[in-house]
């Protein structure tokens, strides 16, 4: 008889759902959260939802194996998707899969970082993906299973088990699920995937391995350069990666704060190079040793202060959220990109 | 019942495996490879002190990543194979 770990197949006594919780919970892997049961029943009605999607995956890092699609969707059957859940999740994973996204990297960091998952197109409204009121938080379930399902592909196919290959030092709740919709009804600019050079019509899985969302409260500007004032202090931080592994980041502007913005004539390139050029950290609120640190890899500063990007270009900028004066920025890892992939249907 | 195995997956061709010879610690040429995080080269500092004292170390040298937070460029690694007989990484901080 193979050994548990070689089989796709696994033949197990009858057992309750507690009862398969413990065993995989024993065969290491869980997230900590109730599991279901991945039979090869309802696995193959998952596979059936991306027969559009023949292209093989490349051999996933750290752990080096090239999974199969039968694996791969008992990830996210376990995760509590449904199967039209599926093309999401696995456009998600080819997106942590590109090259410069630094999969193994990401994964085997003490930084915190989690894969942020954004869906762009009309696939959102198919799926409920919420995008609106709440959209980082609790409530939907494809934005709860999605996030999640990528997260037990990582732990399950790339072999991140926190503690040993994930070397987080303290995690981050965003590693048990992240995945939100952009609120392309209430974006006054381009849709996030427009820019990025795909068709309106396109469904696009976005991808960053990034921190929580930061909050950026602002109730009391009343104007567009008031609020970015707001965004470039909360985005000056110098505790952030990517203040000196430079990388990219995201703000993600709540509707009402959008709504401000383009009536005051800003545009997304505009509000990029006010916030690069605002989301300064001046030297004094860094310590020596850390200027030290910074400097012997390469990151000096301009003038008295630090930046926290690169360029202007790093700064990614769309609308998701509710009413309310609320918006948010996501920090990466630094050393990744943010990586699209179109949803095959 | 039947269930499908979450952490299946095939091995990835060309991995082959790699005999490596013997190093001689004592003479050969070693690599002391930091992650680029702090610390790291104090901490191989200090190993190429202790190999001192019992060894000639002007063919122990420091390599480095570009960056701690990226894996091994290419043309370091195939340095570190061309030039060294072992290698010795440090992970810092």
């Amino acid at each position: 008889m193979k050994d548990i770990a070689e089989q796709e197949v696994i033949d197990l006594d009858d057992m309750d759902v507690e009862a398969f919780n413990d065993f995989a919970t024993e065969q290491g892997w869980s997230d900590g959260m109730p599991l279901y049961v991945p039979t090869e029943a309802k696995v193959a009605k998952f596979v059936d939802t991306v027969r559009g999607d023949n292209r093989p995956y490349p051999p996933v890092p750290p752990r080096q194996i090239v999974p199969t699609l039968q694996a791969l969707a008992a990830n996210a059957v376990m995760a509590g998707c449904k199967p039209e859940y599926f093309p999401v999740v696995t456009a998600a994973l080819r997106g942590v899969l590109d090259h410069d996204y630094n999969l193994h990297g990401t994964l085997a960091t003490t930084h915190s970082c989690a894969p942020m998952v954004m869906v762009s197109g009309p696939i959102r409204h198919e799926l409920r993906i919420n995008c609106g009121s709440n959209c980082f938080g609790q409530g939907w379930q494809a934005n709860a299973t999605i996030g999640r399902a990528l997260g037990l592909m990582l732990l399950n196919v790339a072999g991140a088990k926190p503690g040993e290959m994930d070397r987080s030092t303290q995690g981050n709740p965003a590693k048990f699920t992240f995945c939100f919709g952009e609120n392309e009804e209430e974006n006054p600019w381009t849709p996030y995937h427009v820019q990025r050079g795909f068709a309106p019509t396109d469904s696009v899985v976005t991808v960053m391995s990034g921190e929580g969302p930061h909050n950026l409260n602002d109730h009391g500007s009343t104007s567009g350069d008031g609020l970015l004032t707001t965004f470039a202090g909360g985005m000056a931080t110098p505790g952030a990666n990517t203040i000196y592994g430079k990388g990219p980041m995201f703000v993600i502007i709540g509707p009402e704060h959008a709504a401000t913005l383009k009536r005051d004539g800003f545009t997304i390139e505009s509000i990029r190079q006010e916030l690069y050029a605002r989301s300064r950290v001046h030297v004094s609120r860094i310590s020596a040793e850390n200027q030290d640190t910074y400097i012997s890899t390469g990151h000096k500063p301009d003038g008295d202060w630090f930046t926290i990007a690169r360029a202007p270009e790093d700064i990614h900028i769309t609308v998701a959220g509710g009413p309310g004066k609320h918006s948010a920025f996501i920090p990466s890892f630094g050393g990744t990109t943010v990586a699209c992939t179109r949803i095959a249907r | 019942m039947r269930i499908i195995n979450p952490t299946f997956g095939l091995a990835a061709a060309g991995g082959a495996k790699v005999a490596l010879k013997p190093v001689n610690w004592a003479t050969d040429a070693i690599a002391l490879v930091s992650n680029s995080k702090p610390n790291a080269r104090e901490l191989l500092s200090g190993i190429r002190d202790k190999l001192g004292a019992f060894r000639g170390i002007d063919n122990i040298e420091f390599l480095s990543k570009n960056s701690a937070s990226q894996p091994a460029p290419k043309d370091l690694l195939q340095e570190v194979a061309a030039k060294y007989r072992g290698a010795l990484l440090a992970i810092a901080d």
